[in-house]
């Protein structure tokens, strides 16, 4: 027991050295003063080492702490992907001057941070019913927090009241769909899980409904309608720096967990007579066509109603809810090309989506507001940034040279491959709508003229460096993407399956 | 008849009654009287089933931690006038009431039909699952990494009470 | 099964007949002659203005929530403190972790003062 437990350990440095990071934030916020900006650089230094250690794991494939969790390449990518993410998010906080407007609670920012951060690296490798929702509640709970950071704010107040609400309520739901699934199957353990369903004795009605309360908890997490009420609100109300994080880490996590649970608990491991790379789903249980009406659902009012939102932040946040309907129809195809096509989305997706962002607070920085008012005639006052941000955007919208176009690609291939044409019908009909308003913002920037006596804006060095550290990469990957490729494809790999 | 039975019945007796008393209360603090009621029952029945450590965190955490926490949230919105609390029946309490009596009526069906194909449990397995002695030894060996980070989901869980209830942090 | 139960039955039994015996009890046995004077909330004092029921400060959340809080720890160590013996070695290695990272949580309370009544 002991060998075991230490052997483990050693698979869990990561884990462990977030753990220590998280402790050690709060003793040394708490000694250094309430103003010292300590908690901030311990979570930077903390998440950088814990990322580069995930790393260093890149190729072992292993079940830890009996079965509880897994460490494999798909985890790996994952946590490489939160980390960075991560990272991104400390730097923008050190120059956020929303962040640093409230110095008395950077305690507590940086400590939450570390633990949203160890929750969602063990959302990406639990393969136990418990660890999940352990996992989940670990990252949901540092998310209601940081949300309602900025108390002064009434809105950063009200954008954590409502995440907390719709959070108990899907967690809750969640809660009842494993319960229900335990019921059925007698195992908490995915594999278990999938061997007590192939034997085919489980009521159909009942594992459904199951399903549907469990993806209920999945859905919250990535934002999929009909759970992403919360969404709007909280992006609007919560710091940019924490919706930035919750857009995409947050959903990656989500997307991990959830990928994982489908892949390992609700497919045909005796399926004969498939192509190589393809899974078949339970027999007599479809529930990639459940996905599917989800994915549709999703991108299209997601897309729908970004055309009518004014405030940046709320545009952004109506736009991530479409890219997870995008994400989706990568794991309905039930296929390896399918799931590497999300992890491409995924890659593609941190650099863009975080640049619109940093470029969003940036502005708000300076002004003091997101309507979408204050970016008329931003071109002319800080041409640099407002070429960034047209990059940022048409990469979302997913046009050529940039990255976005390469992960939209990958994603349609994956589809055509698995002969799903109607919902990559859907899927372009859906970017052509994106097109819309993204351009609209495009077009205040250049095509319209600035405010009189509007005066450049000026970013400080570091900011420009931050920036040009998220814009290279979105061209690069447009250009060239093999090594994005070639790292998902490598990544698809799941501890304990074919 | 056995001794279980009979206090199968005796404490569902209590238990119905006190959820009925709860729920039609006016006083809010009366309530939460009836609803701690409702607690000690459902730990007694958590006991005839053999689930000796639930039964324990029934009454530990619901009827100990939660229902401070009700009282408190009670006594913080202090509805003082709760007679004039309006009583009009409303669209939500007519779909509130018909899917209520539609799951009692559902439920009714499988009890007096016991239409289900649940396998049956083994009584002295789950006696043996439900003690606390038992739960110990999984908890920490089987389930001993689950249990460490509940540890740091209670934690964060403290950080995150101070941070939105304090009023002043310094 | 159940008859283990027996003693704290009883117990329960005992504590709540006590307690209703008593203030009955007392109702029977003492002389009641009440006066004005008597009833009112205070014999010698000052008169009662407001309603009691004061709404109570949301200081007092923070001291519940804490509680509950504390209150799971103890749900963890009931069944570690049963099974201990046969935990052995490992037992006490994973409840001392357990019980210093919740010590850094306590650590924390206290210097922010969320302990303190302003």
């Amino acid at each position: 027991m002991i060998e075991q437990i230490l052997h483990s350990l050693s698979l869990f440095l990561p884990e462990t050295t977030l753990t220590v990071f998280f402790c050690a934030a709060i003793i040394v916020g708490l000694v250094a003063g309430r103003t010292s900006r300590a908690s901030l650089y311990v979570a930077l230094i903390g998440i950088a080492l814990a990322t580069w250690f995930a790393i260093q794991q890149a190729g072992s494939s292993e079940g830890i702490f009996t079965g509880m969790v897994v460490v494999d390449p798909f985890a790996t990518f994952f946590k490489l992907l939160i980390g960075m993410s991560a990272i991104v998010i400390l730097l923008f906080s050190l120059y956020s001057a929303e962040v640093q407007s409230t110095a008395h609670r950077h305690i507590e920012y940086g400590s939450l941070l570390l633990a949203m951060t160890l929750g969602m690296f063990l959302m990406a490798g639990s393969t136990n019913l418990l660890m999940m929702v352990l996992a989940i509640e670990l990252t949901s709970l540092s998310s209601y927090v940081l949300a309602g950071y900025t108390r002064e704010a009434t809105d950063s107040s009200e954008a954590s009241l409502k995440y907390i609400i719709y959070g108990a309520v899907s967690t809750g739901l969640m809660l009842y769909g494993v319960s229900i699934l335990f019921g059925l199957t007698g195992a908490t353990d995915f594999y278990n899980i999938n061997r007590a369903l192939a034997t085919g004795s489980v009521n159909a009605t009942a594992l459904l409904v199951a399903t549907i309360m469990i993806v209920a908890g999945f859905g919250y997490k990535i934002s999929a309608v009909p759970f992403h009420f919360w969404t709007p609100d909280v992006y609007e109300g919560a710091p940019v720096t924490i919706t930035a994080f919750l857009s995409v880490a947050s959903k990656a996590a989500g997307f991990a967990l959830m990928m994982r649970f489908f892949k390992t608990c609700f497919i045909d491991a005796n399926a004969l007579g498939l192509p190589a790379g393809m899974w078949a789903s339970l027999q007599g249980f479809e529930w990639n066509k459940l996905l599917a009406i989800l994915s549709v659902l999703t991108m299209t009012l997601g897309n729908l109603v970004a055309v009518w939102q004014n405030n940046l932040k709320r545009l952004l946040a109506y736009s991530s809810i479409a890219h997870a309907g995008y994400m989706l129809m990568g794991v309905v195809v039930l296929s390896d090309k399918g799931l590497a096509a999300v992890l491409i989305y995924f890659i593609v997706y941190l650099f863009m989506n975080l640049g619109a962002f940093y470029v969003v607070m940036l502005v708000a920085n300076k002004t003091g507001s997101e309507d979408i008012d204050t970016y008329k005639g931003l071109g002319y006052r800080s041409p640099l940034i407002s070429v960034a941000m047209v990059v940022f955007f048409i990469s979302l919208a997913g046009i050529p040279p940039t990255a976005g176009f390469i992960g939209k690609l990958f994603l349609f291939a994956a589809l055509l491959d698995a002969k799903w044409i109607w919902l990559a019908v859907v899927g372009a009909l859906n970017s052509v709508i994106s097109l819309y308003y993204y351009v609209r913002v495009v077009r205040n920037m250049f095509l319209r003229d600035p405010e009189r006596n509007a005066e450049p804006v000026v970013f400080s060095a570091p900011q420009v460096v931050i920036v040009l550290a998220l814009l290279i990469p979105t061209i690069l990957f447009g250009l060239f993407y093999s090594p994005i490729v070639e790292l998902a494809n490598a990544s698809v790999v799941m501890f304990g399956m074919k | 008849m056995n001794v279980e039975t009979i206090f199968f019945y005796l404490l569902g007796a209590v238990f119905v009654g006190s959820a009925l008393m709860m729920v039609t209360r006016r006083n809010p603090v009366i309530a939460a009287l009836y609803l701690i009621l409702n607690f000690f029952c459902l730990a007694g029945i958590y006991l005839t089933l053999h689930a000796q450590f639930i039964a324990v965190i029934q009454i530990l955490v619901y009827a100990g931690a939660i229902m401070v926490l009700f009282v408190f949230v009670i006594m913080l919105l202090n509805l003082s006038d709760e007679r004039r609390l309006s009583e009009a029946i409303s669209f939500k309490k007519i779909v509130a009431g018909g899917l209520s009596v539609a799951l009692l009526l559902e439920l009714l069906y499988i009890f007096v039909y016991r239409k289900t194909d649940l396998p049956t449990l083994n009584a002295e397995r789950s006696i043996e699952i439900g003690t606390v002695e038992s739960i110990g030894r999984h908890l920490f060996t089987k389930f001993l990494f689950p249990f460490e980070v509940t540890s740091i989901l209670l934690l964060a869980a403290i950080v995150g009470a101070v941070v939105l209830a304090k009023r002043r942090l310094d | 099964m159940l008859e283990h139960y027996l003693p704290i039955f009883m117990m329960i039994l005992g504590g709540v007949l006590f307690g209703i015996v008593m203030v009955k009890l007392n109702e029977w046995l003492g002389p009641r002659r009440p006066t004005e004077e008597k009833l009112t909330t205070y014999e010698s004092g000052m008169e009662p203005v407001r309603t009691a029921r004061e709404r109570f400060s949301v200081k007092f959340y923070m001291v519940a929530v804490l509680f509950i809080l504390f209150d799971i720890e103890v749900v963890f160590m009931y069944p570690w403190a049963v099974a201990f013996r046969e935990l052995g070695i490992i037992g006490f290695v994973s409840m001392t972790v357990f019980i210093l990272i919740l010590l850094i949580g306590l650590f924390y309370v206290w210097r922010k003062g969320a302990l303190e009544w302003d």
